[in-house]
């Protein structure tokens, strides 16, 4: 009988540990060069979210990630924080009246107020992120009861996330776009619950942002 | 004993009441006051000297949101908010900007023209209803220009929209403030960045 119940255990064990490693994520990173980069200690970047289609906007959250992720470790960058930027350079940075292309910006820079306030950032490239994460292909079904012995729950959920974000970088000096990058992450969540549900979630944004951060420092460097 | 009795009861009753009145207060219809701060624009100031004048209509104005089967929900005060905005980006868009009580006293400011601004319409888009995870508010106003003696120089429509982003877990009057907080930005930049592209105001100023 002990035998048995050391056969299940071990065969939910590793039925979790399966799980564990299948709840894992796959990123693709592209990168596309149009000019040189560089950058100086006094200078900084800007990351911005494109917030102007109507059926998505990209997170700030992912925005803040990326920047955060920059900012730190070998060869850390000075980033001004999105929402300090978008207010400083208020109401040019808006959903409505962003520049869409660097012709856009060009025009913007010959505004005086706004050319003084780039300048008092030291702001040296423009990078925009443009993406978003989806969840697809929802399977399974989990029913939790009550009663006055107690509860639990029973039952599996799966689902699918996928993260794309593309990052163009506008080089404020010669007001042309030097590059862009493009991250794709998906992984495969898992919710099996035995009385409990434990939750194996694959942490697609995570994973975009920590490589795409990587990725848009090395560039940004010119290494 | 009796006077035990009669302990238990009155505490009954006052649960009943405790009770009663919880779900009486949550038939009524909820009060929002939309609050938030507005940066003041960065852009070049034209040489100006305006008077504005808040109406009533625009100090104390409301929007009333009705339920499904008709009852009242939300009652949303937004005119507060709205002469905080036009407080932060009037002075960032003349030379001199005087608040006036009345169009007699705009007349005797000596400013060169008198700013009005009133809202015509607002409309809200709550999930419950539209069933997606965002709130959304457009507000439509009506923008006039006169001279301080009540001439006419400019009347122009203006529309500005906002929305938050995606969240499953906030409250309806938080949802709905931070919806209208985007569109009062919205209105703050098509506003300071389209005035003197009017073709009423365009002309005004040419002939200054």
């Amino acid at each position: 009988m002990a035998t048995i119940s050391g056969i299940r255990t071990s065969r939910y064990g590793l039925l979790l540990c399966a799980l564990l490693f299948a709840a894992c994520t796959s990123t693709t990173v592209d990168e596309f060069r149009q000019g040189e980069t560089g950058i100086e200690n006094h200078e900084s970047v800007v990351i911005l979210g494109r917030r102007q289609a109507s059926d998505y906007e990209t997170r700030s959250e992912f925005v803040e990630c990326v920047g955060d992720r920059m900012a730190r470790g070998e060869n850390a960058i000075n980033v001004i924080p999105e929402q300090e930027f978008i207010d400083a350079m208020f109401p040019w940075f808006e959903p409505r009246t962003a520049p869409l292309r660097t012709r856009d910006l060009e025009q913007l820079m010959a505004e005086d107020a706004v050319a003084r306030t780039m300048g008092e950032f030291g702001i040296r490239y423009i990078v925009w992120l443009d993406g978003y994460t989806e969840t697809t292909d929802r399977q399974g079904s989990i029913s939790c009861t009550i009663g006055p012995g107690g509860g639990g729950c029973f039952g599996f959920g799966t689902w699918e996330d996928d993260a794309n974000f593309d990052a163009r970088v506008w080089d404020v000096g010669s007001l042309t776009n030097v590059g862009t990058i493009n991250t794709d992450a998906t992984g495969q969540s898992y919710l099996p619950a035995l009385v409990v549900p434990i939750p194996l979630i694959a942490r697609v944004e995570a994973n975009a942002c920590n490589r795409l951060a990587a990725q848009l420092k090395d560039f940004v460097n010119g290494s | 004993m009796e006077t035990r009795t009669n302990t238990v009861r009155s505490r009954g009753k006052l649960v009943v009441m405790l009770i009663a009145a919880t779900l009486l207060a949550s038939c009524g219809v909820s009060n929002v006051t939309i609050e938030g701060s507005f940066p003041t624009p960065n852009i070049s100031k034209l040489p100006l000297s305006v008077a504005v004048y808040y109406d009533e209509a625009l100090r104390d104005f409301s929007y009333l949101e009705y339920s499904e089967t008709g009852q009242e929900e939300f009652n949303i005060a937004s005119g507060q908010s709205h002469i905080q905005l036009f407080n932060a980006i009037l002075p960032a868009m003349f030379d001199n900007v005087i608040v006036v009580n009345s169009m007699e006293e705009a007349a005797s400011s000596g400013a060169d023209a008198v700013f009005m601004p009133l809202i015509e319409e607002f409309q809200l888009a709550l999930p419950a209803k539209t069933k997606l995870d965002v709130y959304e508010v457009w507000v439509k106003y009506n923008m006039r220009l006169v001279t301080p003696t009540g001439d006419y120089i400019a009347d122009w429509v203006l529309t500005s929209y906002g929305k938050t982003p995606t969240e499953t877990f906030r409250s309806v009057e938080a949802g709905i403030n931070e919806a209208a907080v985007v569109a009062l930005r919205d209105l703050a930049s098509s506003f300071s960045l389209t005035f003197s592209q009017v073709p009423e105001v365009n002309d005004w100023l040419a002939s200054l």
